[in-house]
């Protein structure tokens, strides 16, 4: 809070210099609207029906049931960039979600120092550079779907507090960034995990989620037609469920490790969109999550038709275990640039859940949902 | 294993330059590529794309690029990004979103005129921009024309 007021006041004084042409307002925005089709059995709790839901926003639990609904992922966002000089600038984005009732937030806030043409360091809040669009996975803009598939983009945690040293070189013809990055989250309240508490039948006051020493690097390669990228990281996970009389839950803390490696490659009329990780725990019982996104894409001057498939699988190597959570999704829509810089998108996405039933991990279940909106930039 | 193989490589060529070659005769007009008069660095199509998908950051001068564009809707902008960049305005818009909303890099000044574009370039030695080949002035130096 501290941290938030600090930077809200530097930017105020930032702000109020903003006859400058120094500092730049930019700013990004969806608003969708969606709804699931039809009723379930409620996996967790059979015999009982209930509406198919689509977590379309696992971190802010972003939901579609069969109630329409502009609040599951409509956002409106403006950042500012003020550059001091040609080398240092600070950066914040405003957020405000429909699932916080528009309540807006400094979700990015960072400092950058362009040492020289080869070198960039970043500071500050910054998405966690996790999958191949984790880093915008909220500009709707920047992709053709509606949103990167939400089974995959399921972490509690996307943003940190940190640091990032990006170095740029040329090799042959193919532009190269490698990032290191290193950094923290103490995640307190947080919305997923407090959701899932209540979903098992919980009654925690509030969970608290801890990523620390989150660091490792990515190395990012481009050339006429593709976009690669590969990613490692690691950090320590902990967690604090605190229940309604002030009692702290056991839990045992343990470290994880992502790995990654994604990009788009275009092929005459056609960019083939592709992402496949692979996440492990050191726990008792070696939790694994591998994990996969296909799409493409068909571009057709202002058009973009799409189909997208994305599977997530849940394994455990020590105790040797199958039947887990494991779910894909498949995604058919189109993106319509109509205007400069508005985007008309409208999907169409099937949930298969294919968890273990008896065992709870088919908590999610299947689904059939409709959104369409528009994705702007200014 | 995702690189495409040279001889892939080869076929994709002839195709993009095939298209490129019919987008061609549809041409209405040239688009110049200019920059300041005092601006002396190398240019060829390769950095030129690199600059403007903002790869390369500094002109072989050592200087950094500001890049400058023509409006949206001014037919040098779609001429530009089809035969330099090889995308669509709303694709080469959309690839800005990425680099601009996460901090890494600022897309090219959109400007509303002829005018405005040869005045900016003109007022500014390390400014790069693009605009139809028949509006270009003595304020600004052609490096490229497509």
């Amino acid at each position: 809070m501290k941290k938030l007021s600090l930077v809200a006041s530097a930017l105020l004084i930032i702000f109020s210099q903003s006859a400058k042409a120094e500092l730049k307002i930019s700013g990004y925005g969806s608003i969708i609207a969606g709804k699931t089709l039809g009723t379930v059995d409620d996996p967790l709790n059979p015999g009982q029906k209930r509406d198919e839901i689509l977590t379309a926003d696992f971190y802010d639990v972003g939901q579609y049931t069969n109630d329409l609904t502009f609040k599951a992922e409509s956002i409106l966002a403006v950042q500012g960039t003020y550059k001091f000089n040609s080398q240092l600038s600070v950066t914040a984005q405003l957020v405000a979600k429909g699932v916080d009732d528009f309540n807006p937030e400094f979700d990015w806030y960072y400092v950058t120092y362009q040492a020289n043409e080869d070198w960039t360091f970043m500071a500050g809040r910054r998405n966690i550079p996790m999958y191949y669009f984790s880093e915008y996975a909220e500009v709707g803009y920047a992709y053709p779907w509606m949103r990167p598939p939400s089974n995959l983009y399921w972490w509690q945690v996307t943003q940190f507090d940190g640091a990032h040293a990006m170095y740029s070189f040329e090799l042959g013809e193919y532009s190269n960034t490698i990032t290191a990055f290193y950094g923290n989250e103490y995640s307190d309240d947080n919305v997923e995990m407090l959701y899932y508490d209540k979903l098992y039948g919980g009654n925690a006051r509030t969970v608290n989620e801890y990523w620390t020493d989150i660091a490792g690097f990515n190395w990012n390669m481009s050339g006429d037609f593709f976009d690669l990228r590969f990613v490692y990281f690691q950090n320590d996970r902990d967690r604090e469920t605190i229940q309604q009389d002030g009692s702290i839950s056991p839990y045992t803390p343990f470290s994880q490790q992502f790995i990654g490696f994604g990009g788009q490659v275009n092929v005459s009329d056609f960019t083939i969109l592709f992402d496949m990780n692979y996440v492990e725990y050191d726990d008792a019982v070696g939790t694994e999550f591998p994990t996969y996104l296909i799409s493409v894409v068909y571009n057709i001057d202002e058009f973009q038709p799409y189909i997208s498939y994305s599977k997530a699988d849940h394994e455990r190597s020590k105790v040797p275990t199958q039947d887990l959570e494991e779910h894909y999704m498949l995604s058919y829509g189109l993106r319509y640039d109509f205007y400069s810089n508005v985007a008309f998108k409208i999907q169409y996405d099937t949930f298969v859940d294919q968890g273990h039933e008896p065992t709870g991990w088919a908590y999610h279940g299947d689904s059939r949902t409709i959104s369409m909106g528009i994705d702007f930039v200014f | 294993m995702l690189l495409p193989s040279p001889k892939k490589t080869w076929k994709v060529v002839c195709v993009v330059s095939t298209m490129a070659l019919m987008n061609m005769s549809h041409a209405i007009a040239d688009v110049a590529v200019v920059v300041h008069p005092t601006n002396d660095s190398s240019f060829d199509q390769g950095t030129i794309k690199k600059i403007f998908l903002g790869k390369t950051k500094s002109y072989t001068n050592g200087r950094s690029a500001i890049l400058i564009s023509a409006n949206y809707s001014d037919p040098a902008t779609e001429e530009f990004n089809s035969k330099v960049l090889g995308k669509s305005s709303s694709q080469v818009k959309a690839y800005w979103s990425k680099i601009l909303f996460t901090g890494k890099g600022t897309p090219p000044q959109e400007m509303d005129s002829n005018a405005a574009v040869i005045s900016s370039i003109a007022s500014n030695p390390d400014a790069i921009g693009y605009l139809d080949a028949s509006a270009v002035t003595g304020d600004v130096k052609v490096v490229a024309t497509f």
